[in-house]
């Protein structure tokens, strides 16, 4: 409970403690502008996603920030360089593709992680165990799946206790049932004060966990904010879903009175409307008849997110 | 530094794991047996057996050096495993360091394993120079370093394994093959074999510095400066600074590459 209002808080109050600030990043490849000059900050202990489509610059934007590629502009984590190598000591990063070494076990694999973190090596077999590897911990990486490397790939990133993890689309590769896993895990880490930066274009994903949301296209941030707020600002509006016990034709005028588009189907009236349109409405059928069932949705992030990418 | 050991452990230890340690011993103790005994049906003494397997290693060192060096970074680059090791607390420079240790320490291990336990075998049987094996161990652990550094340099410079391997390939050609060819070519031209083949005939300098250059005539010349029976039995000619100057060559060739390599390394997306 009070972690949510901290959360609704970080939007509003300025100068909130700043893990990651990226300003006027811009990344060339051979001519491809892959990142175009863009800025944004992760607080701590938010969940923050970057969400585009295939091609966006959201790779490019998380290798900037761990310095795997050159790049114009400035990054700094936690107030230091980006690129001073004891802010690595406290992030844990999950690529995009994983790549281990075949011929290593997966025991062996996190042991040497742990070593070049100067990590507890006796957490390693723990690790395994909470991410469902215990029994392969003696096989070689080589002869795991898909679902199994990227298993690993996100225990390697918990090594050591990072404040700040940065996740290259965590749940790729994975099945529901690990998908789930991997979310509840996530949050987890989150509630216990860990900074997320993860970047995905599974946008149900993103609206499940994240507190906010820079959406990208072309290398550029189109637009970054809450969900809740994106949907706003877009006059995206939650959806009113009412089931009532008789529709008569005076009630759907009187509705119509107030918002426009009135959708009837059997019992059920379905209407866009503002947070403040809402009790208006319901007041009026009540004059009329009775409210059976009553559910209000919020945008989902695909609304926002195909409107955005169309503009 | 604990980022330099870590990766030198994982690089030693990883070409321990696939056998490549003992396979690769394996053949330098035969190849010093076989060519100790079997050439003249009774064990020869250290000197000559160096004389007489010294071709067989200049082909091998170079390939086995460039074969464990090629991939260290195009193809670590390649399949993002690099990208992973990045995130963590370590510079760049700290692997190819790392990276660096960690292979020498593996030839180093097949050199003095594989003719280690032949030149005891040698001793008890035939008796040994040990100053003269001595300078043999050295000039092929040099030989090999230079030729791991070699390697790392290219596979710093290049983005795919594919290509470094081609590259590999084009090195070992280049100072095993043309690179005589093309000296002893500009010598034709310039002499004509005529003259080039009176016994009495001495190179002239240029030569034997263009030739010093090369790693493997660096070692060469390493090698026969130190060891008798090979200059006896070769009758070559070797100006004294050639002797000086070879190992020095050897090291610069150990030592450039790999600051190159760094130099690269460190400008380079992933
Ligand atoms: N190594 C590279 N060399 C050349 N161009 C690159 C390289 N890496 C990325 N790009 C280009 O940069 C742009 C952004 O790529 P990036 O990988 O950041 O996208 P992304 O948002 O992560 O996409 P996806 O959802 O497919 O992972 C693309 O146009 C891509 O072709
Ligand atoms: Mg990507």
């Amino acid at each position: 409970m009070i972690k949510s209002d901290l959360k609704n808080d970080l939007n509003t109050i300025k100068g909130y403690a700043t893990m990651i600030k990226v300003k006027n990043l811009r990344k060339e490849y051979d001519g491809i502008v892959a990142v175009n000059n863009i800025s944004f900050e992760v607080k701590k202990g938010e969940i923050f996603a970057l969400l585009g489509p295939n091609g966006a610059g959201k790779t490019t934007t998380i290798k900037a920030i761990l310095g795997l590629i050159n790049y114009d502009g400035e990054i700094h984590i936690d107030e230091k360089d980006a690129k001073n190598k004891d802010v690595k000591k406290f992030i844990g990063y999950l690529p995009e593709t994983v790549s281990f070494y075949d011929n290593l076990t997966a025991l062996q694999t996190l042991q040497f992680f742990a070593e070049l973190k100067g990590a507890d090596k006796h957490k390693c077999m723990k690790l395994l165990g909470e991410f469902g590897l215990k029994d392969s911990a003696n096989r070689k990486v080589g002869e795991f799946s898909k679902g199994m490397k990227q298993r690993l790939a996100l225990a390697q990133c918990l090594l050591g206790n990072p404040k700040l993890l940065i996740l290259d689309e965590p749940t790729s590769g994975l099945d529901a049932l690990g998908a789930y896993e991997i979310r509840n895990k996530i949050k987890e880490m989150n509630e216990k004060g860990v900074t997320i930066l993860l970047c995905s274009h599974i946008l149900s994903e993103v609206q499940e966990l994240a507190d906010r949301v820079a959406i990208m296209n072309k290398g550029e941030i189109i637009a970054m904010d809450t969900v809740k707020n994106l949907g706003k600002m877009l006059d995206i509006q939650p959806k009113l879903k009412i089931e009532v016990e008789k529709i008569t034709d005076s009630l759907i005028g009187k509705i119509k009175e107030i918002v426009k588009e009135v959708k009837v189907d059997g019992n059920l009236i379905e209407v866009s409307c503002s947070p403040d349109l809402k009790l208006q409405i319901i007041n009026e059928i009540e004059k009329e008849t009775k409210i059976i069932d009553f559910k209000t949705i919020e945008p989902t992030l695909e609304e926002i997110f195909i409107k955005m990418v169309r503009e | 530094m604990n980022g330099i050991f870590v990766i030198a452990k994982k690089e030693f230890m990883d070409n321990w794991r696939n056998k490549w340690i003992i396979a690769t011993s394996a053949i330098f103790l035969i190849l010093t047996l076989v060519t100790s005994y079997f050439s003249t049906g009774k064990w020869s003494d250290i000197g000559s057996t160096i004389a007489g397997m010294e071709t067989f290693v200049i082909l091998l060192i170079p390939i086995i050096s460039l074969m464990l060096g090629y991939a260290t970074i195009a193809g670590e680059a390649e399949r993002g495993s690099l990208s992973l090791i990045l995130s963590y607390p370590i510079n760049r420079k700290e692997v190819i360091i790392g990276k660096f240790f960690g292979l020498c320490l593996v030839v180093a291990t097949t050199i003095f394993l594989g003719f280690g336990i032949a030149g005891i075998v040698i001793a008890i049987k035939a008796g040994i120079d040990a100053a003269e094996y001595l300078s043999f161990l050295i000039a092929s652990l040099l030989l090999s370093m230079s030729y791991i550094s070699i390697s790392i340099l290219f596979s710093s410079l290049l983005k795919k394994r594919s290509t470094a391997l081609g590259t590999a390939i084009f090195i070992w050609f280049l100072f095993s093959m043309i690179w005589g060819m093309i000296l002893f070519g500009i010598l034709v031209i310039k002499y004509g074999m005529d003259i080039i083949m009176q016994e009495s005939w001495i190179a002239p300098d240029w030569y034997y510095i263009a030739a010093m250059i090369n790693p493997n005539q660096s070692f060469e010349m390493f090698v026969a400066a130190n060891v008798k029976p090979l200059q006896q039995l070769q009758r070559i000619y070797l100006p004294s600074y050639c002797g000086s100057f070879s190992p020095l060559v050897l090291i610069l060739w150990i030592i450039i590459p790999l600051i190159l390599a760094i130099f690269f390394f460190e400008n380079r997306d992933l």
